[in-house]
């Protein structure tokens, strides 16, 4: 499953994860902190939808 | 320790960003901070690089500057660059990480030799005086940050407090700026906050954004009105109507309204969409609390005009405001269906429910809907 960030477009894909944050691939995206933020432009969990 | 501007005019493009009319023209700022090291504060447009270099020559001779400050990567501030470190090699080049991977976008390369990578809270010195950046996301592409000079109590803004009109032309700021601001960074209203948040501490005198006028005097006014516009705040009491019109029944039926408005002593703004600046209608949808959409059921849905119109307030977050509707149709109007459905998803809206529809040309029952609807928007 893939959620892009409704402010900047970043996308978040599950399956690869984003190792350069530290999040390995797999993590389910409801499983990230509470207090992730974007990488591109810092925005809360909440401003992601479903792809 | 002194600003000096050496910045641009550009009074050749007639469409900025490939869309906003710029009749006035525009200016692309650059500023240059002159202490025991040298400064320059974001490039312009490469077409006018040979004026900016001109520019900085003027002030620095033969000595080379020490940093290009990057505030914001977008071409019409960052597409001299490469020129700039060919002129100087030596200079180093003070961005954010997302900067320098735009600029490998841009350039193919991110100027490895010439980098400074900073991040929100970090201090470049210059001598007397220090450079402190605040990244600022989204206001209005990711990279961006704004720079701070404690001596000067100055803040290098980027694009936010910009306006279009070259600098040799002298106008009121707000229209202008705020035809600016809605159209290019007003989807992004909750970062703003987020940015005037983050500089609430600061002592700021004097304000130089990368497009209009330095701001030096009266900063509460400007400050105010990016805070209201921001949290998507009205400015104005008043009713904007936007209107479309295939043969001019419509138009007149926007006329009688804008009228009967009038004449119960409210203030009234009206705009053919399809004639007039889409940029200056989107503008006065936001500054006005009370918004009329007035179009014909075409192609079983709105006319084009209306319906560009209504994505463009849709896709900047359009709320907190009263919106009523007046339809045309010879068949089957269905027009004001279309555009309620536009703005459902639209956060705090109060939608009249008093209706116009209009059956091809005004007649008794439709001047009487009008009446009812002016009744209505004044309450």
């Amino acid at each position: 499953m893939k959620y892009v960030c409704d402010v900047c477009g970043w996308v978040y894909d599950e399956a690869e994860g984003a190792p350069e944050y530290g999040i390995a691939p797999g993590t389910k995206f409801e499983d990230l902190p509470e207090d992730f933020e974007c990488p591109l432009c810092g925005v809360s969990k909440d401003n992601f939808s479903k792809e | 320790m002194e600003i000096k501007y050496i910045g641009v005019n550009d009074r050749i493009t007639d469409l900025f960003e490939g869309q906003f009319e710029i009749p006035n023209g525009i200016s692309y700022n650059s500023y240059l901070v002159r202490d025991e090291k040298i400064a320059i504060m974001d490039s312009v447009d490469l077409r006018f690089f040979d004026k900016w270099l001109e520019n900085i020559k003027k002030e620095l001779n033969d000595t080379p500057p020490d940093f290009l400050v990057v505030n914001h990567m977008e071409p019409d501030h960052s597409s001299s660059i490469r020129h700039l470190v060919l002129e100087y090699p030596s200079i180093k080049i003070v961005s954010t990480k997302k900067s320098f991977d735009m600029m490998r976008g841009f350039f193919g390369t991110d100027f490895d030799e010439s980098k400074i990578v900073v991040d929100n809270g970090t201090a470049l010195s210059l001598g007397k005086s220090t450079l402190t950046f605040y990244t600022a996301p989204m206001v209005h592409w990711p990279e961006v940050m704004v720079s701070y000079l404690d001596t000067e109590k100055t803040l290098f803004s980027a694009d936010a407090f910009g306006k279009f009109g070259a600098l040799d032309h002298s106008e009121d700021w707000a229209c202008e700026a705020r035809r600016y601001y809605f159209g290019i960074v007003g989807k992004y209203g909750a970062q703003v906050s987020s940015l005037l948040k983050k500089l609430s501490d600061l002592k700021i005198e004097k304000i130089c954004p990368l497009h209009g006028p330095t701001l030096d005097s009266n900063l509460s006014y400007y400050l105010d009105l990016y805070e209201k516009w921001a949290s998507y705040q009205p400015e104005v009491d008043g009713v904007f109507i936007a209107y479309t019109s295939v043969y001019g029944n419509t138009k007149e039926g926007a006329l009688l309204l804008k009228d009967e408005l009038e004449s119960r002593g409210t203030r009234v703004s009206i705009c053919d969409l399809a004639r007039e600046d889409m940029h200056e209608a989107i503008e006065d949808a936001f500054k006005y609390n009370r918004l009329v959409l007035a179009t014909t059921t075409y192609n079983n849905g709105i006319f084009p005009f209306m319906r560009e119109f209504i994505n463009h307030l849709t896709e900047r977050n359009f709320q907190n405001r009263t919106v009523a509707f007046m339809e045309n149709g010879t068949w089957a109007p269905n027009a004001a269906k279309t555009m309620k459905s536009m703005l459902e998803n639209s956060k705090n809206l109060t939608i009249i429910d008093t209706g116009v529809t209009i059956l091809s040309a005004l007649n008794e029952n439709s001047r009487a809907q009008i009446v009812a609807l002016a009744n209505e928007l004044v309450k």
